[in-house]
This record gives C-alpha cells, sequence and structure tokens, in this order.
C-alpha cells in the first residue's frame, strides 16, 4: 500500500530538534522573515480567476489556493496503518510519581480500561449521591497558570500571600497527584501550562478532603481557588481552600513515553496525543499564528479575502482526479474542487533528480507550457512560461506565475488536455480485462473520470483578465517546516487515515450484540482462509486490507476475505481480546 | 496638492481650450449596438462583434496580452492627488501610469477619443488626443479605432481637468492590455452612482445588469457592470470575518481547521453529501458541522478554539440556503450560555457599530419593491423561554415529559388545530420546531433568543442546571431567521450515548435528519470535556442582514446555480419567495 516515494514526498529532513520553548521563538522569527517575501496572493482555481478579471492590478482579490485537502489525502495513501500494541497494564490506584512525570502511568488494554471505566462510573453515582454534580456548569477562573507564574516569580522558598488581592482560582487537568496522610499535591495543568495544588486537610472541609483522596482520578478536571505559596522546595503552588470537581474524566490516560510511541493513535485520538504531550498543542497554535501573519501581511497590501466554492458543476482540469458526490435535489453530480499545482508536478520528471539539492529557499524558473496549462508564455523563451517554484529543504512551497490571460490559447491549451485525458480513457478501456484488473490496483493512474471543457472559465477570460498573477503557498509544509514536523499529519489536527477509528467503533455499537458472535466466527473464518489460500496469517491481515477487486474470486472466499476484514476493522481492541479467548 | 493648482502655466490653458471640443456630451457615445445595427437578431449581433474583435486580434501587429504594465498610481489615489486641479489646468511635469476597464467611450474624429477608465467604482477620464501622443496619425487612429469598451488599459501621460471640469489624463501612449471580446451586456450609463456602505439599502432597480440568472452565473459581469454595489458587498463579507477574528482573537481564541471530509457526519441534524475515497476505498461524508472536532480540541487542552469554514448540506437550494455555506463556531472552555448571550450581543452590535456606524440597520426584508424594515442591534436582546413562551402565546400546556407518548399526542393534535402543517415522521422534536417556527420566529424580527430547548431537540447540549427534560440553549433570531444556535456543551459520555440512542429512534421511525451515533465522540467525552459553552453562527445569513440582501446567492461569490436548462424550465421559482 505505501508508495516509497510519496512517503520521501512528505519527510522532511531531520532537522535539529530542540527544546520546545526554545524552537518555538526560532521558528516564529524565521517565519516571520519568510512572510516578508509574501507579496503577491492569489488564487488560480478557476472561480478566483474570474473575478480577478475585472479587478485592476492594483485592486487584486485573493483567496487560498486550496492544497489542504489534497496533501491530506495523498498523505493518508503513504499512511501506514500499523500500530503498535498495548502497553503494560497498571493498575488504576495512582502511584505516587515525581513531578517531572507528569502523566500518570496508565493502561491501554481494553479491559483494563473497561475495569477503569466502571470504577470512575461508580464514583460519578456516589459523588451525585453525596449532592455534588461532577459535570459542572461553569467555572469562573481568575488566572491562567503561566499568569500566576509569571506574577508570582518573585515568590522565596517557603512564603506564602494571605492578602485578599492574592486570592486566586485556576482551572484544568488533574496530570499528577500524590497524597500523604494530611497533605495532597496536585499537578494542574491548562493550555498555559502547570502549577502545583497545595491541599491541606486543615483548610478544606472534611468532606473536600475525603473527596481529594477518594474520587479525583488523573485525568480529571478540577478548579481551585486559594492562595499563593512558594513550598520549602521551590514550587510555586496554590493553598487550595476550595476546590470543585468540574469534569470527571472515565478512562485513562496514556503514559507520556509510550503514548508517544502509538504512532496510530496519535491521529486518530489526536486529543489523547494533545493531553499526553502539550507541546502537539503548540504546533496547531502555531499553525493558527502562521495563517494569521500570510493575511495580516496580504491585507496590508489591499487585498481582499474570498470564498470560492468547493462543489463543483463540472470536474475542472484533467490532472487530478476529483471526488464525486451527487446533489439530492438538483439530482445531479458534483465535483469537490481540486489542487492542481502537486498533480502536475507528478508530471515533472526532472524534479526528482533536482529537488533534493534545493534545501536553502530557491525559486525555480520558467516551467515548460506542457506542465503549466495556466501559466503566460514567457516573453523571451519560446515553450515555456513565466512560472515558479519555491523549494526549501527539497520540497515544494509555493507555486506562482504570470496567469494565462489570452483566452484563445487557454482555450487551445484545455482542449489539449480534455484530448489527452481522454486518450488515456480510450486505451484504458481496451485494456484486457486481467490488464483492467491490475491498473485499478493502482488508483492513481485512473482515467475513468469524465473531464470536460471549463467554457464558463474560458468565456470569463474573453471579457478581458488585467495582466496578474498567482501565487498559491502550502500551508502544511510551510507549518511543518517551521515547527520542525516530520510528517504533514503532525499539522493537520485530524488527518483522514486508513480506517476511520470512529467508523469502527460505530459498527461496534450498532453490532454490539453480535460481538461474541462475531468473535468466535472471526477464529473460524481466518482458519478456513487459511486453509483456502494456504496463507500465513501476516499474509492474510495485509491482504484484508487491500482493496477488493478480484472479480476472479469465487464468491465463498470473496465472503470470508470480507469477513475477515470486517473484523479487521474493529482493530486493536478485538485483537486483544481475540489472543485472550485463545 | 495646492502647489499643482498653482503649477499650470497660460500656454497650458491653451492647449486646453484650443481642442475642437471637450464637452462629452457632444460626442456620440460609441455603443457596440450601433456596429451592427442592420443585423435583427441580437444573437447574431453579439456573435458577429466577437468574431470582428477575434479577426481584429489576428490582424493586430502588437502584442494584445503584454505581460506587465507598471501601475505608477491607482485612480483612487489619482482622484485624491489631483481633484483639486482648476478647470483647464494641466500638469505637463507629472507622468503618471494608471490602468482599469475602459466603461465608457466617446469619440468624433479619429483624433480624439475620450474614454471612461474605471477601477472597481471608480473613474478617471482619458482624453486621447493625437498631438499628446507618441503615435503618429496612422498608428494612433488604428489603435483608438481597435480600443472598446471593456477593454483593460494602461495609459501613461499627464494630469489635468478638462475646462467643463472633468478629471483626466491626456496619455503620451495608451496600451491595451487585455481586450474584451464580447460586447458587454448593457450600455453604457453616465449616471452618477452612489457607492454603496453596510448598513444602507441597496437599488437593484438602478443595476445596469438586472437579470439575476446572469449576475449570478457570471459574477465578473455583475461586479463589473454594478461596481458601485457589489464589490462593496464582498468587502462587507470579508470585514464581517475579519471582524470575528479580531474579537475572538482578543480573548485569546485560536483558530483551527477541522476536517472537511468525515467517517461519520455529526454535530448537527442535516442530510449530508456522500463522497468516496478511491484509494482508502472508503464512504465519506461532507461535513455538515465541525462541532465534535473542535470539542476534541477542547478536550485535548485547547480551551478556546474556533473556526470560520465551510459546511455543506444536501438539501434544496432557496433563497437562505446554499448547499455550501460559511459558518464561525468557537468553543470556550469554563464558560455557559449565560456567557455567551452576552459574547453575542458585544460581537453582533460592537460589528454593527462598526461597519455601520450605528446600530440601527435597514433592511428589505419584503422584497425591494416595499417598504424597508429598521433592525435595532442596540444590546441587550429579547430573551424568550421556548416551551414556556409556546405555552403562553398558543394556550397550550404541553405534558412536562416531553419524551412521552402523550406528549406526542398533544403536540400532534395542536399543531392539527392550528393547521401547523408537520410531514411524517411527527416526531416530538419535529412538531415542536413546526410550532415554534409559527407562533415564535415571526415575532423575532430585532435580534431575540429563544432558549432552553427541549432535550430531544438538542442531542449535544447540556440538560439546564435548574429545569428538567429542557437544555442550556440558544438560538438567535434575527429577521425571523436562525441566526446563532449555542449551548453549554453536554460532556458526560454516559448522557451523551444516552442521547444517540434516543436519536437512533428519531431515525428508524424516518427522520434521516436525526444525529448519527459517534462513538468515537463518546470515548472522547470519557476523557473528560471540560464545562464549555460552544457558538455558531451563519455568515452568509449574517451578511445578508448587514448588506440588505434577501437572497443568498447575493452574499457568495459563486453561488451553485441549478443546470442551464436548454427547455428553459422555470428557474426563477427559488428567487420568488
Amino acid at each position: 500500500m505505501t508508495k516509497p516515494n510519496s512517503l520521501v514526498y512528505f519527510l522532511l529532513p531531520p532537522i535539529h530538534r530542540e527544546s520546545s520553548s526554545s524552537s518555538t521563538s526560532q521558528t516564529q522569527s524565521t517565519g516571520e522573515r519568510e512572510m516578508e517575501a509574501l507579496k503577491v496572493w492569489s488564487l488560480t482555481a478557476s472561480p478566483l480567476r474570474q473575478l480577478l478579471r475585472l479587478s485592476s492590478s492594483s485592486t487584486a482579490i485573493y483567496g487560498r489556493r486550496s492544497h489542504h485537502s489534497s496533501l491530506m489525502l495523498r498523505c493518508a495513501s503513504a499512511a501506514s496503518s500499523s500500530s503498535s500494541s498495548s502497553n503494560a497494564a497498571t493498575a488504576e490506584t495512582p502511584k505516587p510519581s515525581g513531578r517531572n512525570r507528569r502523566a500518570a502511568s496508565s493502561s491501554n488494554s481494553t479491559s483494563d480500561r473497561e475495569a477503569i471505566r466502571s470504577i470512575r462510573l461508580k464514583k460519578v453515582e456516589e459523588l451525585r449521591g453525596q449532592g455534588v454534580e461532577p459535570y459542572a456548569y461553569k467555572w469562573e477562573k481568575s488566572h491562567s497558570a503561566n499568569q500566576l507564574q509569571e506574577i508570582y516569580k518573585h515568590l522565596e522558598n517557603g512564603e506564602e500571600l494571605n492578602d485578599e488581592s492574592d486570592r486566586v482560582s485556576i482551572a484544568g487537568r488533574v496530570v499528577a497527584r500524590r497524597a500523604f496522610g494530611k497533605l495532597a499535591f496536585l499537578t494542574l495543568r491548562d493550555d498555559s501550562g502547570t502549577i502545583q495544588l497545595y491541599c491541606e486537610k486543615e483548610r478544606l472541609s472534611d468532606e473536600q478532603f475525603e473527596q481529594l483522596k477518594a474520587f479525583i482520578d488523573i485525568g480529571d478536571i478540577l478548579g481551585a481557588s486559594g492562595s499563593m505559596k512558594r513550598t520549602e522546595k521551590g514550587e510555586l503552588s496554590i493553598c487550595v481552600s476550595s476546590f470543585s470537581i468540574l469534569t470527571k474524566s472515565l478512562l485513562p490516560l496514556p503514559d507520556k513515553y509510550h503514548g508517544l510511541t502509538d504512532i496510530d493513535k496519535r491521529y486518530r485520538q489526536r486529543y489523547v496525543d494533545m493531553i499526553a504531550n502539550p507541546e502537539v498543542a503548540d504546533v496547531f497554535r502555531k499553525r493558527a499564528k502562521i495563517v494569521s501573519e500570510i493575511r495580516k501581511t496580504v491585507e496590508s497590501s489591499g487585498y481582499l479575502e474570498v470564498e470560492t466554492p468547493v462543489l463543483q458543476g463540472a470536474a475542472g482540469g484533467a490532472e487530478a482526479r476529483p471526488f464525486v458526490t451527487y446533489h439530492n435535489s438538483l439530482g445531479r453530480d458534483l465535483y469537490l474542487r481540486i489542487a492542481t499545482e502537486l498533480h502536475l508536478k507528478r508530471m515533472l520528471v526532472f524534479e526528482v533528480v533536482v529537488e533534493p539539492k534545493l534545501v536553502q529557499p530557491t525559486f525555480v524558473l520558467d516551467y515548460p507550457i506542457e506542465i503549466s496549462p495556466l501559466a503566460k508564455p514567457h516573453r523571451g523563451n519560446a515553450g515555456l512560461t513565466e512560472r515558479f517554484e519555491l523549494f526549501i529543504c527539497g520540497r515544494e512551497m509555493a507555486n506562482a506565475f504570470s496567469e494565462l490571460t489570452d483566452p484563445v490559447d487557454q482555450r487551445r491549451r484545455l482542449e489539449e488536455q480534455v484530448r489527452q485525458h481522454n486518450a488515456k480513457r480510450a486505451a484504458a478501456a481496451a485494456e484486457t480485462p486481467e490488464g483492467k484488473a491490475k491498473k485499478d490496483d493502482d488508483d492513481d493512474d485512473d482515467e475513468s473520470y469524465e473531464v470536460t471543457l471549463d467554457e464558463d472559465f474560458l468565456t470569463a477570460l474573453e471579457y478581458g483578465m488585467p495582466p496578474a498573477s498567482g501565487m498559491g503557498l502550502g500551508i502544511d509544509r510551510l507549518v511543518m517546516l517551521l515547527t520542525n514536523s516530520a510528517s504533514i499529519r503532525d499539522v493537520i489536527a485530524f488527518p483522514v487515515l486508513k480506517v476511520q477509528q470512529n467508523q469502527k467503533c460505530f459498527l461496534f455499537s450498532i453490532w454490539a450484540d453480535q460481538w461474541a458472535h462475531k468473535v468466535s466466527n472471526f477464529t473460524k473464518d481466518k482458519r478456513d482462509l487459511v486453509e483456502l489460500e494456504g496463507q500465513s496469517n501476516g499474509e492474510i491481515l495485509k491482504s484484508s486490507l487491500k482493496k477488493e477487486t478480484l472479480d476472479s474470486e469465487d464468491g465463498e472466499r470473496r465472503e470470508k476475505k470480507k469477513k475477515v476484514q470486517w473484523v479487521d476493522l474493529m482493530g486493536k481492541e478485538l485483537a486483544e481480546i481475540l489472543k485472550k479467548k485463545r | 496638492m495646492e502647489d499643482h493648482s498653482d503649477l499650470p502655466s497660460r500656454s497650458m490653458d491653451v492647449a486646453a481650450t484650443a481642442l475642437p471640443l471637450d464637452d462629452e456630451e457632444e460626442y456620440v457615445y460609441e455603443d457596440a449596438l450601433s456596429e451592427c445595427s442592420e443585423v435583427q437578431d441580437a444573437e447574431q449581433c453579439l456573435q458577429k462583434y466577437y468574431e470582428n474583435r477575434l479577426k481584429d486580434l489576428d490582424n493586430g501587429d502588437q502584442d494584445s496580452y503584454p505581460h506587465k504594465f507598471a501601475v505608477s498610481i491607482s485612480v483612487s489615489e489619482f482622484i485624491a492627488k489631483y481633484k483639486s486641479l482648476f478647470n483647464g489646468d494641466h500638469v505637463e511635469d507629472d507622468q503618471v501610469s494608471v490602468a482599469g476597464r475602459i466603461m465608457s467611450k466617446r469619440s468624433s474624429s479619429s483624433k480624439l477619443s475620450f474614454y471612461d477608465l474605471n477601477d472597481s467604482c471608480l473613474k478617471v477620464q482619458v482624453m486621447a488626443d493625437l498631438r499628446k501622443s507618441e503615435l503618429d496619425k496612422d498608428e494612433f487612429a488604428k489603435l483608438h479605432a481597435f480600443a472598446k469598451r471593456g477593454d483593460i488599459v494602461g495609459v501613461t501621460g499627464s494630469p489635468g481637468k478638462t475646462k467643463r471640469g472633468e478629471l483626466s489624463i491626456f496619455p503620451r501612449s495608451f496600451t491595451v492590455l487585455s481586450p474584451c471580446l464580447h460586447m458587454l451586456p448593457s450600455p453604457a450609463n453616465n449616471r452618477k452612482q452612489e457607492i454603496w456602505s453596510p448598513g444602507h439599502l441597496r437599488h437593484p432597480e438602478r443595476y445596469l445588469l438586472k437579470d439575476q440568472e446572469t449576475r449570478f452565473r457570471q459574477r465578473y459581469l455583475d461586479l463589473m457592470m454594478n461596481n458601485h454595489e457589489i464589490p462593496q458587498i464582498f468587502k462587507t463579507v470579508d470585514n464581517i470575518n475579519k471582524y470575528i477574528r479580531r474579537f475572538l482573537s482578543l480573548l485569546d481564541f485560536v483558530e483551527v481547521s477541522a476536517p472537511m471530509l468525515h467517517a461519520i457526519p455529526g454535530g448537527a441534524a442535516a442530510r449530508p453529501f456522500v463522497t468516496h475515497h478511491n484509494d482508502l476505498d472508503m464512504k465519506l461524508y461532507m461535513r455538515i458541522s465541525p462541532e465534535l472536532h473542535l470539542k476534541k480540541l477542547v478536550i485535548g487542552g485547547m480551551d478556546r478554539v474556533f473556526e470560520i469554514g465551510k459546511q455543506f448540506r444536501n438539501e434544496s437550494i432557496d433563497m437562505t440556503h446554499n448547499p455550501e455555506f460559511t459558518t464561525c463556531e468557537f468553543y470556550m472552555a469554563y464558560a455557559d450560555y449565560n456567557d455567551l448571550m452576552k459574547m453575542t450581543e458585544d460581537l453582533l452590535s460592537g460589528m454593527v457599530k462598526e461597519l455601520t456606524g450605528g446600530y440601527r440597520v435597514k433592511y428589505h426584508a419584503k422584497g425591494y419593491d416595499k417598504d424597508p424594515i429598521v433592525i435595532d442591534f442596540t444590546p441587550p436582546y429579547r430573551r424568550i423561554d421556548m416551551i414556556g413562551e409556546l405555552e403562553k402565546v398558543a394556550n397550550l400546556s404541553i405534558p412536562k415529559d416531553l419524551a412521552s407518548e402523550e406528549a406526542n399526542k398533544y403536540l400532534i393534535d395542536a399543531c392539527g388545530r392550528f393547521g401547523v402543517k408537520c410531514a411524517a415522521p411527527m416526531t416530538t422534536a419535529r412538531l415542536l420546531d413546526k410550532l415554534v417556527g409559527h407562533f415564535l420566529e415571526g415575532t423575532c424580527v430585532n435580534p431575540t433568543f429563544i432558549m432552553n430547548h427541549p432535550e430531544i431537540m438538542s442531542p449535544l447540549a447540556k440538560s439546564h442546571r435548574s429545569i428538567k427534560g429542557l437544555t442550556e440553549r440558544f438560538e438567535l433570531f434575527i429577521n425571523q431567521h436562525e441566526l446563532c444556535n449555542a449551548y453549554t456543551e453536554l460532556n458526560d459520555s454516559v448522557v451523551q450515548r444516552q442521547r444517540f440512542a434516543d436519536q437512533l429512534k428519531d431515525r428508524q421511525s424516518g427522520d434521516d435528519e436525526a444525529m448519527a451515533m459517534d462513538e468515537s465522540f463518546c470515548t472522547a467525552l470519557e476523557y473528560g470535556l471540560p464545562p464549555t459553552g460552544g457558538w455558531g453562527i451563519g455568515i452568509d445569513r449574517l451578511a445578508m442582514l448587514l448588506t440588505d440582501s434577501h437572497n443568498i446567492k447575493e452574499v457568495i461569490t459563486f453561488p451553485l446555480m441549478k443546470p442551464q436548462a436548454q427547455d428553459a424550465a422555470p428557474e426563477a421559482e427559488d428567487d420568488k419567495l
């Protein structure tokens, strides 16, 4: 499944890895330098070009050239679905742990998770029995953890402030806890940082201290108020006078160390990754900052931000296979817009040779007309266009050109594209069935979709478009570069993955009653399949992930394979249960 | 600027007066239609015009599509700089380069032509005089015979004012940068149109291009011909988004993007678009809401997130619905719906004040031919309790247990009595929705919060802290349309699972807009979502209110249109609401 070249395409060479705080400032300053170069920022998707047409050069309009979905999906096609197996299970009762070890040791195995879940559900019930609602409505916090660290950084060891103005309230997630007889320490984390809660029995009501010991688990969201103090050991703390359970968590947090290694879970349950590794959210904060800087830059040059449609009546361009959907009340197919640049680039033969050498920001200039159907012919060199791509670290970051404004030339080029596409389609249709089946394995080359000439766009050009230039910038890659991220999935909050976790769970819940039945059948089907195909278990798992296309397969085998595949969707959790069943 | 008005010498003035005529009214407007007046059929005429222009392009010896024209000054800067010149003044020492589209051409002889050069809604006159040109007589005549209304041109020359006071450029060079091959859809009109600004009424009856089909299908013509209004509409949409971004950024919200393609369509009750990912061989839905993903980010520790983005709903197209539309949603940890109502008032009143200069907005609620209403955005906004108000207005006594058969029967009966139509399936949620639509929404012209929806209508909202069976939810209605939807988020995973299961019941009874179970979301809740307030607004509808638009297509650059049918099916049905 994994195409090595597409993987390479997205991996950045490992650059210096630094502690997250120092790399923050560094990447941001790099970011600002980068921004200065971006004076022109425009969209080449046809609708936007239509808008550009009527604006003169001084009031151009810009929009985002969406690399997003195609990058995301390409990446997904290169994703491996492997996931590491479960981590060592530990008991629910939290062990005293060092301050630096913020995330608790915990378990990922299904049965332990279930056990913890039911223990905590019982706590929810008991709390309600005591008249305490473990899912609060609201909490007024006076400060963030970081603000407190900043305001009280001069507090001496052992010093406590009891002034009314030094009473604070805070809220966050409990990421560590230690309890000794009459004293408990909790580490609370909010989106700015962490702070210690210093909970003395005598400062709290009996019920509250009891609650603290018996009902609060790592992972719970807590609101606390009290006065400021620095412990003898130098840890800034809130001396808690009252607290409130704001949200009771039911599932254990992953072990920080193991959580990191479970790549699959990192992407599928991004929020767990974010709880275990707060620096993950920093990537998304930086992403927001980068986008906001780009906005500021273009805004200050007088650009207007516009939105162009995602759903289109015709599949424009012949470079990429579009997503197709159907509008019920119009009764017609619609196509999702595509980013053309990447697909065009695939046709660039020399790209592989040249790119890896382009580490420092480099413009590659003047691409041939054949691979630049929307770019204006070069004013000096026949056969070339006025186009450049920006490469950094061997990856394409930006694509820009003087826009082709001659409707006659544009028509000629688009017609040629459609002609070539249709020729490929006809050739594919004429192939023998075996050849066709083989071809179906590789969807990238599939030409079965229909492409029509974008007459609307050509008509718009005929009304006259001012000389204009357009640029597209791959936000994901830029963010990867500026956040030292190796995979595009690290900069997209929820990347599309092979078989989504929620789909598994959906099936799981719908057919929960058939669960036991399925489990026993799974082992049987799998055995049968081994006999049928003479394959090892590993191969079956692999083949079960492959798309089913073989028409020659007999019904029974296909049926069994489907079942294996279906159960495989249940994922790791099922595998765990199976192991135990055997 | 004053130094310029002192500058012109007598000789320059003489140069200007020496012209045979500089009063545009005495020239024949060059209207394309006159060129083919002998051709009867309009379509033939347009086709002939197009062919002639293509032929002229072929015959031309210069590059018809130059790569670059260096603009030294925009039309608006030009006007600002030179508007204080005296009539007849001419600043020979200044050489400026201006570019734009010709929206009007007048000429008397092969030696003199006048053009109106437009840059968006601003215009400057170009007085092309052979004597000022660097071209010889034949070249000059040929160039100005070729230049047509609609062409994009770049001119370099000196500024001045004609004796009649028309601010002009007297070009040394005149270059067609991009010819317009088609005849523009309506004749030139020199009537001065006032530039529209937010909060003011629109006047579509004064448009040069009136036909709605053409305006929406060929938006570039709309922007070009109705340039005193349409560009301002989209600028206003941009300003709305900018205001929201600024408002939320000041409160430390982080802008994020949730995925567009979902494995399960969640977060709202609507029919989704279905598509297929070939390589993964997987059915995907285009998102109907980013809600569940944004809440997952809050679970992950990002306490304040928002997204401005597109949502997709597979429903019919009408005056207030486009299959893709833009929303802003934000999620704020430790806030509840009371906080959100205050924020809604602050955001909307602040925005309206900044964009329009006041709180009261005029709006043609009943069509452009009727008197406009005034919508008052002055905070605070009226708050009405959904069930309580419904019982009061319709004199009902709805059974307290809304999930019961009894309540369902009662509401079916009530709808029957009042003649409120509710298509099958008649679930309690749908019946209530119809009754609210019938009795309450009509009273919500100025911004009004309808609050405390029942649990059965709000599967993702937290139960009300003191009233059983209801939730802490509100919808903001303006001009009888829902604009915002917000609630204290349900964060108890056990209750969430139960609500999804209840929705499943509605689904089984045939309500395909009931929400689908999303186990991954329930699992996420089990990790603990802090008390959170969540809020959403329809940007398009807000833009409609602030731009005096009563069709959503007016505020979408390229709205989805029905296929153009050859048999001319009645297309306008949408637009006649």
